[in-house]
């Protein structure tokens, strides 16, 4: 491989790092995930619990701070959704959002689905 | 543009970046573990050691070549479900995640060595040793209980045969029979268990035998979403069931007889039965016990940071054969802990990262047509025990379209637990 000039060098070592940094937030949604997919699917279909798979990630984390302050009601969400500080929020919206729904027909359901029922 | 992890490492492995891991020197190649049990924790544990660290040797003994979910077993006896929709393959787990599934009974773990011996005489050496082998029972609890009893007065208390069996013995019952459950003293496998049996029974026979009692004969004064289920027994189904409390027949049923389908409490009243559902106290899967894992408790006591084990070194001990309270013996409880024990040797094994342990806990439970319950909470690995974070459940008196939703909820849980297990 080609030796990279000091410039390229900087860089390529600042790009890496930010790479790393969004790695680290990556794989730290994908650790935590494994206490929604007891759940929610990983093909992201609705089943009586919400497909939570390719969403926006502000909305993703918007979902989780309205269970947490009850705008949004579910008892089990709101013990989630509590136990859950910032960073594990934008680690989990990350690594769902970044999950791809396993077919078409579960993408246009969940996008019926996706309007909360419960906000007063 | 989104880097797939893969590209991701690609592009770092050009360069050089990437984080040095400390080595262990292994049984052979990259780390061999062995997970006894397979079901809702040894499942969970073989399939995501696989899935994060692929090229660790991941060996699967469970007896059974299927597996039914003692979860949703009751929903089988209420009508609610056959048993095939609660029957699972090993087949994803052993065909594409490549662990390696045995399909026999382990019957020695020698802790020093570091190996498991099989019923076939096969010896299996492992690096780590993960234990998930459930309940076994306390058959010195019952005068006259044993397995052979077992088979006439069924615990039903390990899906699938058992679980025919008393269902068979429902549906041959004549109307107007009485049947009984003799739920067991603490701790037991799945708190809310039998009485979600008692709602799903009494469902049963309030469509199909008329004139049909169902007696609760409990070792317990209290038992776990009481107000629920007593409220079930009362108003939905109040000319069916009667529930006593340990305390007015001195301790529950303390024998039986399987020629006379008779059972006897404490206070030694005998009540004839024809169908009788005896769930005896229990203590940790044999094998456990065998590993040196239990204490006088019957029980295995864990660290619970990584339910390593306190006796013997790398073993860990999970789900319902742990001492994990505060967390109730559960296959929530289970699938929760195999992956904290999955990432703890994941980590221990290969450099990875072992992140903070987190638990949780929901149990669903059906009372009647579409109206479901819960109860559920977090969990911390505190230095002594597993401790209660914060905690829900299901109110008397909801409406229809909570317990609708939240029976709804229950079977969606069950899809993807099921898929999370089992691939």
């Amino acid at each position: 491989m080609k030796k990279l000039t000091p410039l390229a060098a900087l860089t390529v070592s600042v790009c890496l790092s930010s790479l790393a940094m969004a790695d680290d937030v990556y794989d730290y949604g994908e650790y935590l995930s494994g206490e929604c997919t007891t759940c929610h699917r990983l093909t992201g279909e609705y089943n009586g619990i919400p497909g939570i798979v390719g969403l926006e990630e502000a909305d993703f984390i918007e979902a989780l701070t309205d269970y947490a302050s009850g705008e949004r009601e579910n008892q089990a969400m709101a013990s989630v959704a509590k136990s859950l500080d910032k960073e594990m929020m934008e680690a989990l919206a990350r690594y769902f959002g970044a999950q791809e729904v396993a077919d078409e027909e579960i993408e246009e359901q969940g996008a019926a689905e996706a309007e909360p029922e419960n906000k007063d | 543009m989104k880097l797939t992890r893969r590209e991701f490492g690609v592009l770092a492995g050009a360069v050089g970046v990437g984080a040095a891991s400390a080595k262990v020197s292994f049984a052979s190649g990259g780390g061999k573990v062995v997970v006894i049990g397979g079901g809702a924790g040894g499942a969970t544990v073989a399939r995501y050691l696989k899935k994060d660290a692929p090229e660790l040797d991941i060996t699967l003994v469970e007896v059974q070549k299927q597996y039914t979910t003692c979860f949703y077993s009751n929903l089988y006896l209420g009508g609610y479900r056959t048993l095939d929709s609660i029957t699972h393959s090993y087949s994803k787990l052993s065909d594409e995640y490549g662990v390696n599934v045995v399909h026999a009974l382990a019957t020695g773990v020698d802790g020093n060595a570091k190996t498991v011996t099989l019923e076939t005489g096969d010896v299996l050496s492992y690096d780590k040793l993960v234990l998930s082998p459930g309940i076994d029972f306390r058959w010195d609890l019952i005068e006259g209980y044993g397995p052979e009893a077992a088979q006439v007065m069924p615990h039903a208390y390990k899906a699938g045969v058992q679980t025919q069996i008393l269902k068979q013995q429902l549906e041959a019952m004549p109307a107007g029979g009485t049947v009984v459950i003799a739920p067991p003293p603490n701790p037991f496998r799945c708190p809310p268990g039998p009485y979600e049996r008692g709602c799903m029974i009494a469902n049963y026979l309030q469509k199909n035998k008329p004139g049909s009692k169902l007696l609760i004969l409990d070792s317990k004064d209290k038992h776990s979403k009481m107000a629920l289920f007593q409220d079930a027994y009362n108003n939905i189904y109040g000319d069916i069931v009667e529930w006593v409390a340990a305390e007015f027949t001195d301790g529950g049923v303390k024998s039986v007889n399987t020629a006379d389908m008779t059972v006897t409490t404490g206070d030694g009243e005998v009540t004839k039965v024809d169908v009788a559902n005896i769930i005896p106290g229990q203590k940790a899967g044999l094998i456990a016990e065998i590993a040196g894992c239990t204490n006088d408790s019957g029980w295995c006591p864990i660290v619970p940071e990584t339910f390593e084990s306190r006796l013997v070194p790398d073993v860990h001990v999970l789900g319902d054969a742990s001492i994990a309270a505060a967390m109730p013996k559960s296959g929530f409880s289970a699938n929760s802990q195999a992956k904290v024990v999955a990432n703890a040797v994941r980590a221990s094994l290969t450099g990875s990262k072992a992140f903070p342990p987190r638990f949780r806990n929901t149990c669903w439970s059906l009372i009647s047509d579409d109206n479901g319950v819960k109860v559920g909470a977090s969990y911390k690995a505190g230095e002594e025990k597993v401790e209660k974070v914060d905690g829900f459940i299901s109110k008397v008196g909801e409406d229809d379209a909570v317990r609708e939703q939240t029976f709804a909820e229950a079977n969606g849980w069950y899809d993807a637990i099921t898929a999370d297990m089992f691939g």
